[in-house]
């Protein structure tokens, strides 16, 4: 329990989850086979836009938070509107120049505070801890201080977001949309003869992932407190890229292992702290070079399903005929 | 008159495709379109499907003027087709492939494909019968769960017929249909063919089997080095100098090359 | 003032030009967007400022140290991210993200070995000044635009007239037939990728020189600099390339003369954004259709 309650490990799980929410946004994107290197900018737009509504206009947290993602995806209207016609390589680096434009002006105004950043945002935790001594739980329960609950609750909170982005993200994947959207991905010429708006689904697809990179910003935040330039730049895009790509893009599951895998590698061993964008970049090439299709693709899942059906078959069978011997 | 094509030129860079094309297609009418390899058949699909823009000319579609329109709207309008090389969706299964045919005749969104609605289950319900019927049409109803690249070769071009016919089309755009089948294959393929005219569809057809094309096609076109050199009842074209010149020609090539 | 500024717009420019024609002549011939580019190129910048200070062999040894270094990097990538890629069919982007994941390496690398603060190249050529027609121009200047505008000038007559530079154009035009025309693809396409990384180690003492500042970090910006040019260029265009990379430079310069400094480094992707709209095949592209079969 006070390994549970450790407000590192509380602070980690945090990162994991936002991280997961990242990784859905790129799925959301590649899912159509588009590779936007600017979910970094998205992020950082709705971490600015939700920061300085709840700082300068006192607007609360629960709707600057879907305002900062709403304007990630204007912006992706701005890019995504002439690039989505192109191929796919135009899309790649109008995205990651974007990032770049995005840094280079919030380093440049006044009201982003340039490169010092932005701090003292309001904080998730304290908002609820607050919630919770208006309440009359001033003194916590069961041993939590009302601060280590407000920690809980936004866990809580941040998992329930995540859980229903996975929701929407595998309802999606077997829908008549999501069917377009694989078509697309497998064959996007193919796709648009066979009557599908490819366009239109992967400016839709282009959207979503944007929105989604703008609400883990605002999150994001939230929970840290404190944001500057730094935390959007290109390393950063690489490393939602890297979610995806080592996790893999086919099914929503792949991303979120990665994002999993990728925020406990440093926590886990201390060199990789140290040698990390070598092991990042290490990573990108090795897993284009043998396993494209990141960790796990559908084929993965179907042999591992399959895998366990007929362990349980076997199973019960041997339970059948043990009894029948009897 | 279903489809016109009419003064149709395609040029790639100095290469001239297709050269001032007319010829229309009635409704119900399967009209073949034949030629030697080059000669411009592919293209003339891509053009119709909007796939590639004409240099000049124009293509109507039951009055609709075809030039400029998207490919998927086109679909929409009532014409699907085949590919000469498969170009299905491999990792998707079969029955998906079809399902992705019935796109533009479906109207689930976002909403809907999220929260299961009423509308959306039922459709979803109905589009899956009919796709399956589909597939029992085209005989590969028992492949429905294999994923379309691991499907054989007869197969694949089956499946490739079975997700256009879901888009509903009025009009079939077949390219090459019988290649690489044998014998008993492209017999059943001819069976199909006509099946699917049975429907009310019309088709066009494009292919280097003359038995399948001289059994089948109510009127054929012959296109050499994008020009038009015959049109007319099969019987009629199979005696046309200018046709048997284009390809014993060709057959000389052939000979040379070998 | 204004013809001032355009001689430093060309002069920037310049440099532009040749980073952008590695990723050109890469595109053309490959069909991929090497992201590592930029990395390259700044590792050439350290190579040569290593020679010239610890070694003191003078600008143009320098300049060939970093072009040779920057081809061994070429033959090393090539060899461990972009071949494997080769054996099979793998979609467009899988390079694009293999080269990514080269040039985060590089870039990590070269934090390690030069540390993260920007160093300079020895002032010898910067303080000279001379005057033509009232406009001044530095000997630095002089040199970049000597340098770039001369291998440019080789490249085009290489690439044009050399039997090499013939295979490398009938790569680029259509590898499988320049294959059954007897071209050692494979050779040519080793090739191209140290020919483009030379040209960009080069490049990178000439920044180098033009900036008297070099930083691990300025691979990324140079190379998003580098990418915008193959865009607004055209992607695989040698003339777009050139063209393209002396229009982001005066731009650029002008931007910083007139009141916007602060924003020089958004001008480029600004550029690239408006010119998508309006003309998404490039200045100098051509528009493509592939058909269907
Ligand atoms: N997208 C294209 N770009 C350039 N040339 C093409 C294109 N499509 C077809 N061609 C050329 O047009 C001619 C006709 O090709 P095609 O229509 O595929 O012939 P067919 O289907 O009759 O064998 C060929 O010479 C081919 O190389
Ligand atoms: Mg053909």
């Amino acid at each position: 329990m006070d390994f549970l309650l450790n407000p590192y490990y509380l602070q980690i799980i945090m990162f994991i989850i936002i991280n997961a929410i990242l990784g859905i946004s790129i799925y959301l994107t590649m899912a159509t086979g588009q590779l936007s290197l600017g979910n970094a900018g998205f992020m950082s737009i709705g971490a600015y836009v939700s920061a300085l509504l709840t700082l300068k206009a006192g607007v609360p947290l629960y709707v600057a938070v879907p305002v900062g993602g709403a304007a990630a995806c204007l912006m992706a209207a701005v890019i995504g509107i002439p690039t989505t016609r192109l191929r796919g390589i135009y899309l790649a680096i109008a995205t990651l120049g974007f990032g770049e434009v995005v840094r280079v002006v919030i380093l440049n105004l006044t009201i982003t505070n340039g490169a010092l950043g932005l701090s003292g945002i309001p904080s998730m935790s304290v908002m609820l801890s607050k919630v919770f001594t208006a309440m009359g739980l001033a003194a916590g329960i069961g041993g939590m201080s009302v601060r280590q609950l407000g920690n809980i609750s936004v866990i809580f909170i941040l998992a329930i977001i995540l859980g229903f982005l996975v929701f929407f993200a595998l309802r999606l994947s077997t829908s008549r949309l999501g069917r377009a959207f694989a078509a697309i991905k497998a064959d996007e010429h193919a796709a648009e003869v066979s009557g599908i708006d490819t366009r239109y689904y992967k400016l839709l697809a282009f959207f979503m992932g944007a929105f989604v990179a703008g609400i883990a910003g605002g999150l994001a935040a939230h929970i840290t407190f404190y944001i500057g330039p730094k935390d959007f730049a290109y390393h950063r895009a690489v490393e939602i890229l890297l979610f995806a790509v080592l996790g893999g893009s086919d099914v929503v599951w792949g991303p979120l292992l990665g994002s999993l895998i990728l925020t406990l590698l440093p926590e886990v061993l201390r060199f990789a702290t140290e040698y990390r964008e070598m092991i990042y970049g290490g990573i990108l090439v090795i897993m284009m070079a043998f396993r494209p299709q990141g960790l796990i693709s559908e084929d993965t899942l179907g042999f591992w399903q399959k895998k366990l059906m007929s362990k349980s078959e076997a199973s019960t069978q041997g339970e059948i005929s043990r009894r029948t011997t009897r | 008159m279903s489809l016109v094509i009419e003064q149709v030129t395609k040029q790639f860079g100095g290469l001239m495709a297709l050269a001032n094309i007319n010829f229309s297609v009635n409704a119900g009418e399967i009209v073949g379109v034949i030629g030697p390899n080059g000669a411009g058949k592919t293209t003339l699909f891509n053009l119709i499907t909007g796939v590639l823009t004409p240099s000049s000319g124009e293509i109507r579609y039951q009055n609709q003027p075809l030039v400029g329109l998207k490919s998927h709207k086109i679909t929409e309008l009532g014409i699907a087709r085949t590919f000469q090389n498969i170009r299905l969706f491999g990792h998707l299964t079969a029955l998906d492939n079809v399902l992705v045919g019935a796109h533009c005749r479906t109207q689930a969104g976002l909403w809907q494909g999220v929260w299961h609605t009423g509308s959306q289950q039922a459709e979803e319900k109905d589009t899956r019968k009919r796709a399956r019927e589909l597939l029992e049409l085209v005989g590969i109803g028992e492949d429905e769960a294999s994923l379309a690249g691991a499907l054989p070769y007869g197969k694949q071009r089956r499946l490739e017929i079975a997700r256009a016919l879901a888009s509903q089309p009025n009009l079939l755009l077949l390219d090459e249909p019988a290649a690489g089948m044998n014998e008993s294959e492209t017999d059943d393929l001819q069976v199909l063919i006509k099946k699917i005219q049975g429907m009310g569809i019309a088709i066009i057809l494009i292919e280097h089997d003359m038995g399948l094309v001289m059994n089948i096609c109510d009127k054929l076109v012959v296109l050499n080095f994008g020009k038009k050199i015959a049109e007319g009842v099969p019987q009629m074209v199979q005696d046309d100098p200018a046709v048997i010149e284009a390809y014993l020609g060709k057959e000389e090539e052939e000979d040379a090359e070998n | 003032m204004f013809w001032q500024q355009m001689v430093n717009g060309i002069t920037l420019g310049s440099t532009y030009a040749l980073i952008a024609l590695g990723y050109t002549l890469i595109f053309g011939v490959l069909n991929i967007v090497n992201m590592a580019h930029g990395e390259i190129f700044m590792f050439g910048a350290f190579v040569g400022l290593i020679l010239a200070t610890k070694f003191n062999i003078g600008i143009f040894g320098a300049l060939l140290g970093a072009m040779v270094a920057g081809a061994v990097l070429g033959y090393l990538m090539e060899r461990l991210a972009l071949r494997p890629l080769r054996r099979r069919k793998v979609s467009e982007l899988a390079p694009l993200i293999s080269t990514i994941g080269v040039s985060i390496f590089l870039e990590s690398l070269a934090l390690r070995l030069f540390g993260p603060q920007a160093q300079s190249f020895p002032g010898v050529y910067s303080t000279q000044l001379f005057e033509i027609g009232g406009l001044k121009i530095s000997a630095v200047q002089i040199l970049i635009l000597a340098i770039s505008f001369g291998l440019m000038l080789v490249l085009r007559f290489w690439l044009s007239k050399t039997q090499l530079g013939k295979s490398i154009r009938a790569t680029a035009e259509n590898i499988e037939t320049a294959n059954l025309l007897g071209v050692d693809t494979q050779k040519i396409i080793v090739l191209t990728v140290m020919l483009a990384s030379a040209l960009g180690g080069g490049a990178g003492v000439l920044v180098g020189l033009a900036f008297n500042a070099i930083e691990p970090t300025m691979g990324i910006t140079m190379g998003f600099k580098g990418l915008a040019v193959l865009i607004l260029g055209g992607l695989g265009n040698i003339t777009g390339a050139m063209v393209g990379g002396l229009l982001l430079g005066v731009a650029e310069v002008f931007s910083v003369a007139y009141g916007v400094s602060s924003y020089r480094d958004a001008v480029a992707f600004g550029l690239i954004i408006v010119l998508l709209f309006l003309r998404p095949q490039g200045l100098f592209g051509s528009q493509e259709q592939q058909g269907g079969r």
